[in-house]
């Protein structure tokens, strides 16, 4: 099986300072990967990285078996979600900020049915009645979750997580876990969430930029 | 009617009316004695030359000399443009050169060639003036228009990540900054447009009328010249930041930060 993410001796500079230095792994389909270090380490660094978000300076990035590259690039962004810290929406109320990715020409001819739209907020734990509420009037925890919400509704399988359950309370936060608990989605995310750890097949910990130790969920 | 001269003793007496408002700064404490008299000294020596320049333009009247002269105002008003807009000259000079050379040519051979009809086409007393006045007004367009892009752009750098990230091109992307760029760039002159005459007797009418014209010959030739000024700045604006994504983004769409001049 060829893993969904595949990192090969990365390293990346941002204004001439190296944020992250020789980075190897890989993530299998359905696997729940885990960046887990001190502020500063890159963790954040290696989502926007495989996005193209930072330019790789040394290695090779693959999504599948597909080279990151100008050519591949719009592709890989579409296939996958990121979903950061704090979730830009980009629109006024929430329902548009759901159906804004269907303006686009990728996927103009996707968009979801209400009945799609309700259920998909079901499974995150929101009521249908935030659709009709304006983007800033909700809170940072409600927009994670639109945010997850549009990734869903884009039928995309890979996501990336930069610290989404930060905001969120106990309930919300167990609706995001069995979310992201199918085996159909393969996730890579940031966190220092004890208990989103615990649910991670693969633990990456990093240091300075630097890959120090790769760990199974369960073993040392 | 000829407009009547002022010579060189009412030059003096009206050199003389800056005391009062210089007079009345300083009495408020504002020192500003060094850059009110290199402002006004800068002023004098500049449209001397002009005037100059123009009075030997306007009696040789040749296509070349006066191609010659727009050429270099446009040259000008490019790299003024972009140092008044933060960005690196190296990067956008072409992209802003193309788009001002191209709206200004096209709105001062409308208005000369199709509307004003005169024996020569590159006749110096139409052309120049009006590509002048035409290209200044663009000027202050596309200064804006690329300042509040790519503002937009570094201050939404999140929002623009986004969009790449649910499916949408570079064009995609940025069309929401694009719009609030080109509408704001534009608003001035349609404002301008809507208050004309009520607010204030626009500059050239009022030259015009004191130059011995009729007033509804200037009338028209304000309209003329409003049209003009509207239709290039919207033209340049579009064209120059159109050009300009393809010096200011990497491969992967991201917005290069060497192009910003962070002096600015």
């Amino acid at each position: 099986m060829n893993p969904i993410i595949r990192f090969d001796q990365v390293s990346v500079s941002v204004r001439e300072k190296t944020i992250l230095s020789n980075i190897s792994f890989a993530l299998f389909p359905g696997e729940k990967g885990v960046l887990c270090g001190k502020s500063g380490s890159g963790k954040s660094s290696v989502l926007r990285a495989f996005i193209g978000l930072h330019a790789v300076a040394a290695g090779s990035i693959y999504f599948q078996q597909m080279q990151l590259t100008p050519a591949s690039v719009h592709t890989i962004r579409s296939a996958s979600a990121y979903i950061g810290q704090e979730p830009v929406l980009g629109a006024e109320t929430v329902r548009d900020a759901l159906l804004m990715p269907f303006q686009f020409k990728t996927h103009r001819n996707q968009r979801p049915t209400d009945a799609r739209l309700v259920e998909v907020l079901t499974r995150l734990h929101l009521t249908t009645d935030i659709l009709k509420r304006k983007c800033n009037r909700i809170s940072g925890g409600e927009k994670q979750r639109i945010a997850l919400a549009r990734g869903l509704l884009l039928g995309k399988s890979l996501y990336l997580l930069d610290e989404v359950t930060s905001a969120l309370d106990t309930e919300s936060r167990q609706a995001v876990f069995d979310v992201f608990s199918s085996p159909q989605l393969t996730v890579l995310s940031v966190a220092h969430d004890a208990d989103w750890l615990a649910r991670c097949d693969r633990i990456f910990e990093l240091e300075a930029g630097r890959l120090i130790r790769e760990r199974r969920h369960g073993n040392t | 009617m000829a407009t009547l001269d002022i010579e060189m003793p009412r030059m003096v007496l009206l050199y003389a009316l800056c005391l009062l408002p210089w007079l009345l700064l300083r009495m408020l404490g504002l020192l500003l004695s060094r850059d009110i008299g290199l402002s006004v000294l800068r002023m004098s020596v500049q449209l001397a030359l002009v005037g100059f320049y123009l009075k030997w333009l306007f009696d040789l009247n040749n296509p070349w000399f006066n191609g010659l002269w727009i050429l270099m105002m446009l040259l000008v008003a490019d790299f003024s443009i972009l140092r008044r807009a933060g960005l690196k000259v190296r990067y956008f000079a072409l992209a802003t050169f193309i788009a001002i050379a191209l709206s200004i040519l096209f709105s001062t051979a409308f208005m000369v060639i199709l509307v004003i009809q005169p024996v020569l086409f590159y006749d110096a007393r139409y052309i120049v003036p009006l590509a002048g006045m035409i290209l200044g007004n663009c000027m202050q367009g596309n200064v804006i228009a690329l300042e509040r892009f790519y503002s937009a752009l570094r201050k939404n750098e999140n929002e623009y990540a986004t969009f790449l990230m649910l499916g949408a091109t570079r064009q995609e992307a940025v069309h929401s900054y694009f719009q609030e760029a080109i509408k704001a760039a534009i608003n001035p002159t349609i404002a301008g447009m809507a208050t004309m005459g009520l607010v204030s007797l626009p500059g050239m009418m009022t030259g015009q009328i004191l130059g011995g014209s009729e007033p509804w010959l200037a009338v028209k030739y304000q309209i003329a010249i409003m049209i003009c000024i509207f239709t290039s700045t919207t033209l340049a604006t579009i064209i120059n930041l159109k050009l300009s994504l393809n010096s200011a983004f990497n491969d992967f769409d991201v917005l290069r930060d060497e192009v910003i001049d962070k002096r600015s």
